[in-house]
């Protein structure tokens, strides 16, 4: 079992190497930073700042350079803020991961309890008003979404700001937004993997026990169901920290994803590079959690 | 039923979340200003970002101000003239206090034309003023500028160069002036800032020009458009920038809101290709000038918010030649002149934009041109690293390029003719489009003296050779628009500066 988790550990450095080459590669061939720099400079200048920022090296002094400095925790400085690139990049990592979690649980907390609901009273009314949900869900793009509720809680209603990061209430809009997004995806993964186990013998053998059907669902046919709602939640929360950067467009939030959009379209190299970093650092070890939650969940890989 | 038990926890979170309600109304000594983005400094001197500018100008005084009727006004300097072609002098204002209540000198003004000169700090603002050798301290109320060569745009860039404690960055040293720790002269000082959420100000009592009206002065950082325009009719915010045409009507009749609106500076065209088939003729040119119907596509897509023109140099810049008229919509003779150009049966062409607002302007006007004969690819791109690559650093924009250029609101037609035409490999787009016979010597003229009546006429000259040879398809200059509440009293500016200074609490 050790070794396992030393298998995943070495992955997770090799996936974070690759992520840092690709990056790398792409930011190379995307454009002149020096040109945004000094829009209106003679090339002279630009060639000597440009020498000075050792980009006139060869690529691969370039990437060497690079990596070494990120083994020490060094992304360099940011062309445009003029400030250390990681601090910049951290500072907005509570936010996003705030409301990327905030999502999550909120699409859990939906996704589980109606795709139960939906798989135990399979075919009736309930089920069916469930999966025209899943689809008006996954049908409708995040901004659009946003907007709408602004329309509605915000302008209409007045019960919401509109956009900000100002208060808790600011929080909600964002979060119920991001969660629209992932959790019909949930939602059936929970219907579909709990209809798997709920015909299985070993339920239908509690039940004979005279075990509660409450029981029955969540204590014994939920564990085992749990497995590919893990393995898809984990997954999901790569794809919400993106779906993130679009939520915190709409609603102002001043978020990690911002940060990078702003950076891409400047040539910030280091901060683009940090950012995108530190979220491959997240999403793995979100898979390395979960991971380790299949040795929990499933006995059999364990003893593998 | 252990498992259920962090579901509640997180619906208890929410409806945690829910309670706190913030009170949604602002404070009455408050303005809100909403801007798409924070520049990534608030060093008035190391960014070079419209909206940077717009806080920046309100906590710092420059040498020169500009009234609304784009009179230079006297701002931390009392008087200036030219002592020589290349000497300029400088009274300098008493008594003026920065924030932390240090006195104006002459010795600030000098450091902080000194900090962009020096190329060591990489100051993106260094282009702009790199005509200035040397600024000399000469008594404690004098300074001189002096320049490499005659500079006739120089004071037009003194409207906006800042100027910066010497003493105070020093000890704070250059990365806290301009993240924790900036200090101007201007009418709010300093108090927050969260990146990319919000620029707090507090008004400065001792301003030299009196206390400003509103007590608070808050940029929200709000890049969506359907955003802002929420937070203005709920009062989250006051002023709103860039309103699009399609959303004026709305805020035109909101209960809650008004439209102020004003030409600007910011002129479109499409760059014509001259280097290559068909644009190498004058006559194709001159057709695809004919073929767009310009009255046509203000009214009926812009909200009547644009005025057309007859070359690139606007009415409000120094050298505009009203004489010169713009080209008239006239598809006949768009046809005849293809047709003498050597294309009776058309050509086909494609045109290149990444201006995403303005997309369907750039594609109606790919229909006008197809339909006398240009047959018209329309291709967008983002507007990005790869448009930057392409078109700007490697010219490859061919046939030809839809645009804006806004001039660095600097009020001259210089402003707009050496970047868009002048030819020199440092140039911005003209050394990949433009060969138009003698107009770079034209331009270097009209750059090199500071006799205004005589730039005045190069500048005439100027006009009739490009409306002529058509280096572009003329179109229109842009307005800007503000959405306002009505709680606040404000105009839009013609150099899209938002002076919070003459903003006042509406009368009720």
């Amino acid at each position: 079992m050790l070794s396992l988790v030393a298998r995943r550990l070495a992955r997770l450095v090799v996936v974070l190497a690759g992520v840092s080459l690709v990056t790398f590669a792409i930011l190379q061939v995307s454009g002149d930073p020096i040109a945004l720099m000094m829009p209106e400079a003679p090339e002279a200048d630009r060639a000597a700042l440009r020498q000075s920022m050792g980009f006139n090296d060869p690529l691969a002094v370039q990437f060497a350079r690079f990596v070494g400095n990120i083994v020490r925790g060094d992304f360099g400085q940011s062309f445009f803020h003029r400030e250390a690139a990681l601090p910049i990049v951290l500072a907005r990592m509570p936010t996003t991961l705030l409301l990327t979690v905030f999502a999550m649980g909120l699409s859990l907390a939906l996704a589980i309890p109606i795709g139960i609901m939906s798989a135990v009273r399979r075919n009736t009314a309930f089920d069916h008003t469930a999966t025209l949900v899943v689809f008006l869900g996954t049908s409708m793009p995040v901004f659009w979404t946003g907007i709408m509720l602004i329309l509605l809680f915000a302008v209409h209603f007045r019960v919401l700001p509109v956009s900000g990061w100002e208060s808790w209430a600011a929080l909600v809009l964002p979060a119920i937004t991001l969660a629209t997004f992932s959790t019909p995806l949930l939602l059936r993964i929970v219907r579909s993997s709990m209809l798997e186990v709920i015909g299985l013998d070993y339920v239908r053998t509690a039940r004979a026990k005279g075990v509660s059907e409450w029981f029955v669902i969540c204590r014994h046919a939920l564990t085992n169901a749990a497995l590919p709602l893990v393995t898809v939640a984990g997954l999901q929360f790569g794809l919400l920290l993106g779906g993130a950067i679009i939520t915190e467009t709409v609603f102002a939030v001043p978020g990690l994803g911002r940060l990078i959009v702003g950076a891409i379209r400047q040539l910030d190299f280091p901060i683009v590079q940090a950012g995108v970093f530190v979220l491959a650092l997240i999403v793995v070890l979100v898979n390395f959690t979960v991971d380790m939650l299949y040795l929990y969940l499933n006995p059999q890989i364990r003893v593998r | 039923m252990k498992r259920c038990a962090p579901l509640a926890v997180v619906l208890a979170l929410l409806a945690c979340a829910v309670a706190p309600m913030p009170a949604v109304a602002q404070a009455k000594d408050t303005l809100t200003v909403a801007l798409v983005s924070h520049a990534p400094t608030l060093d008035p001197h190391m960014h070079f970002e419209r909206v940077g500018i717009l806080v920046n100008i309100n906590m710092f005084d420059s040498l020169l101000h500009r009234s609304t009727k784009l009179q230079f006004e006297p701002s931390l300097a009392t008087s200036w003239k030219a002592i020589s072609d290349t000497v300029w002098e400088f009274k300098i204002r008493k008594n003026v206090r920065f924030h932390n209540g240090d006195v104006m000198t002459p010795a600030d003004v000098k450091y902080s034309f000194d900090r962009v000169i020096d190329q060591t700090k990489k100051s993106p603002q260094y282009g702009n003023i790199r005509a200035i050798k040397e600024v000399k301290v000469i008594d404690a109320e004098t300074v001189h500028i002096i320049t490499d060569k005659p500079f006739p745009l120089l004071l037009e860039r003194l409207v906006f160069f800042p100027i910066v404690n010497k003493k105070h960055i020093e000890t704070v040293g250059d990365q806290a002036f301009g993240t924790t720790s900036p200090v101007g002269t201007g009418p709010w000082k300093f108090v927050e800032w969260k990146r990319d959420q919000l620029i707090r100000l507090e008004a400065f009592d001792q301003h030299w020009r009196g206390k400003p009206a509103f007590k608070h002065l808050i940029f929200r950082a709000i890049p969506e458009t359907a955003t802002q325009v929420a937070e203005v009719k709920t009062g989250g915010v006051d002023i709103i920038r860039d309103v699009s045409a399609d959303l004026v009507p709305e805020l035109k009749t909101h209960p809650q809101a008004y439209i102020s609106s004003t030409p600007i500076l910011r002129v479109h065209y499409v760059n014509l290709d001259m280097r290559a088939a068909p644009f190498d003729k004058k006559a194709v040119r001159q057709a695809a000038n004919y073929a767009i119907d310009k009255s046509a596509i203000i009214q009926k897509m812009m909200a009547g918010l644009g005025t057309q023109v007859a070359t690139v140099v606007q009415p409000l810049a120094f050298g505009f030649d009203p004489e010169v008229k713009p080209y008239p919509f006239d598809q006949k003779k768009a046809r005849e002149l293809l047709a003498q150009a050597g294309y009776p049966n058309g050509v086909d062409i494609t045109l290149h934009s990444s201006s995403v607002a303005y997309r369907p302007v750039f594609e109606a006007m790919a229909e006008m041109l197809t339909e006398v004969g240009i047959r018209t690819t329309p291709r967008m791109w983002d507007p990005g690293p790869a448009w930057n690559k392409f078109f700007q650093a490697e010219g490859k924009a061919t046939q030809g390029a839809y645009g804006t250029w806004g001039n660095y609101s600097v009020f001259d037609a210089d402003a707009v003719l050496h970047p868009l035409y002048h030819t020199e490999p440092g140039g911005w787009i003209g050394k990949w489009f433009t060969r138009v016979e003698g107009l770079d010597k034209l331009i270097d003229e009209a750059r090199s003296t500071v006799d205004q009546p005589k730039r005045k006429r190069i500048y005439a000259q100027i006009q009739q050779i490009i409306r002529e040879e058509a280096p572009s398809i003329f179109l229109w200059t842009q307005y800007d628009t503000l959405g306002i509440s009505k709680k606040v009293q404000y105009a839009a500016r013609p150099d899209e500066w938002l002076w919070l200074y003459d903003a006042k609490p509406a009368a009720r």
